[in-house]
């Protein structure tokens, strides 16, 4: 699911940091921003623009911790409504629900482990491509 | 393009396979989900009973309780509704009033018996009543307006009894939202047709209370924390317009009479 490849140079410590930050960025939104799913992408994008014309390593890490935050968005997003419903509206919990919320967790968990992974290698100054949102990020960030 | 689409496609596949997975399994049964919502709802139920029975005396009188019992076992037997985990509190108090508490206590006022006219207006008030507490209105109004930790922290016995006493006040004398108003005046008039007693009677009663209103707001509390009576009144008569029923009345003339005088005599 992950690969560490090369991108032409090493990068410097100081460019290590900057993109192991953008991992790190993400795991204190999802601290910060739970319940509210949103605030994870919210935090990931402003670290995205502060970094954008920073240097390849620096932009490519940036935007795949962006992009990773996309698909949690809309699987969080959707249970954080339905949590909602379920509590203000005339929604009942049920087995498909809990099912659901559980997914949801799981799939977190493996982002967030992920995550970790992946920004302590980048702090290392290695190149780590995540299975479909690094080849995304490849037609994204160009050098 | 056509990779990361595949792989895209592979991600979602994955999620919706494992939420299918999952759902297999029933967590119900292991979070024991209906149990706690029970016990949180009986807990509930209790602790405002309590509350309320210290400021008003329970009318115990077997001639205030039994007619009231035959209205409500009526309607139970006629639209399935277990009779049994209904707890019918009678209470001695002026106001027009009647109102459902969580874990299947009702609680209804001295006052209301007093002021209707015949026993199908009684069963119009309880039946819209039971149409909450059968649709799960009661959990659904305390969660949005008091607030699940304060329930949780009432449950446990922490709850701050200003907050408590906040709690108690929007069952007691505030209305559910328009939408839940409105099911329950519709479920309450089904219940009403299938146990042969005239739905109609529950519109007069509304639109009579809310015309009575003006002059005297503080005694009417049951119209008062239900507000819109007029077009509610209108839209049950016309949910009722074409449905026919047979009529079959409850309790006779003389035990309606007596109902009202034991009742009023508290």
């Amino acid at each position: 699911m992950m690969t560490t490849s090369s991108i032409g140079y090493i990068p410097s410590d100081h460019e290590a940091e900057k993109a192991s930050n953008s991992y790190l960025m993400s795991l204190i939104a999802v601290i910060a921003g739970l319940p509210l799913p949103i605030i994870n992408l919210i935090a990931t994008v402003i670290f995205y623009l502060g970094n954008r014309k920073g240097t390849y390593f620096v932009r490519w890490h940036c935007t795949q911790a962006l992009l990773s935050q996309f698909s949690l968005l809309i699987i969080n997003t959707n249970g954080f409504w339905w949590t909602i419903g379920i509590l203000f509206r005339d929604g009942e919990v049920t087995n498909q629900y809990i099912a659901y919320m559980i997914t949801v967790f799981l799939f977190n968990l493996v982002e967030f482990i992920a995550t970790i992974y992946t920004a302590i290698q980048v702090r290392k100054g290695k190149h780590v491509e995540w299975w479909f949102y690094g080849d995304l990020t490849n037609m994204i960030c160009k050098k | 393009m056509l990779k990361p689409l595949l792989q895209f496609g592979v991600i979602a596949a994955s999620f919706f396979l494992i939420w299918f997975g999952l759902d297999r399994i029933d967590w119900m049964t292991i979070f024991q989900v209906e149990k706690t919502t029970k016990n949180i709802e009986e807990k509930l139920g209790d602790l405002y009973w309590d509350i309320l029975k210290k400021i008003d005396d329970e009318i115990t009188d077997k001639n205030v309780i039994s007619p009231v019992d035959s209205l409500i076992t009526r309607i139970c037997d006629r639209n399935d509704i277990n009779r049994d985990k209904i707890k019918l509190h009678v209470v001695e108090n002026g106001e027009v009033n009647a109102f459902a508490l969580p874990d299947y206590h009702l609680v209804v006022f001295s006052g209301l018996i007093e002021e209707c006219e015949n026993e199908a207006e009684l069963c119009g008030i309880i039946a819209h009543e039971l149409a909450h507490l059968e649709k799960g209105h009661i959990m659904q109004k305390l969660v949005k307006e008091v607030g699940l930790s304060v329930l949780l922290s009432m449950t446990s016995g922490n709850g701050n009894p200003e907050i408590i006493r906040q709690a108690v006040k929007v069952l007691t004398s505030s209305a559910y939202d328009r939408k839940l108003e409105t099911e329950a005046d519709l479920a309450g008039a089904d219940y009403m047709i299938r146990a042969g007693i005239d739905p109609e009677a529950f519109a007069q009663f509304m639109f009579r209370m809310s015309e009575n209103e003006k002059g005297l707001p503080d005694q009417l509390f049951w119209i008062s924390t239900h507000p819109g009576s007029e077009q509610r009144t209108r839209a049950i008569l016309d949910y009722i317009k074409d449905r026919e029923f047979t009529e079959e009345i409850v309790l006779d003339s003389l035990q309606w009479i007596s109902l009202k005088e034991n009742s009023a005599n508290h």
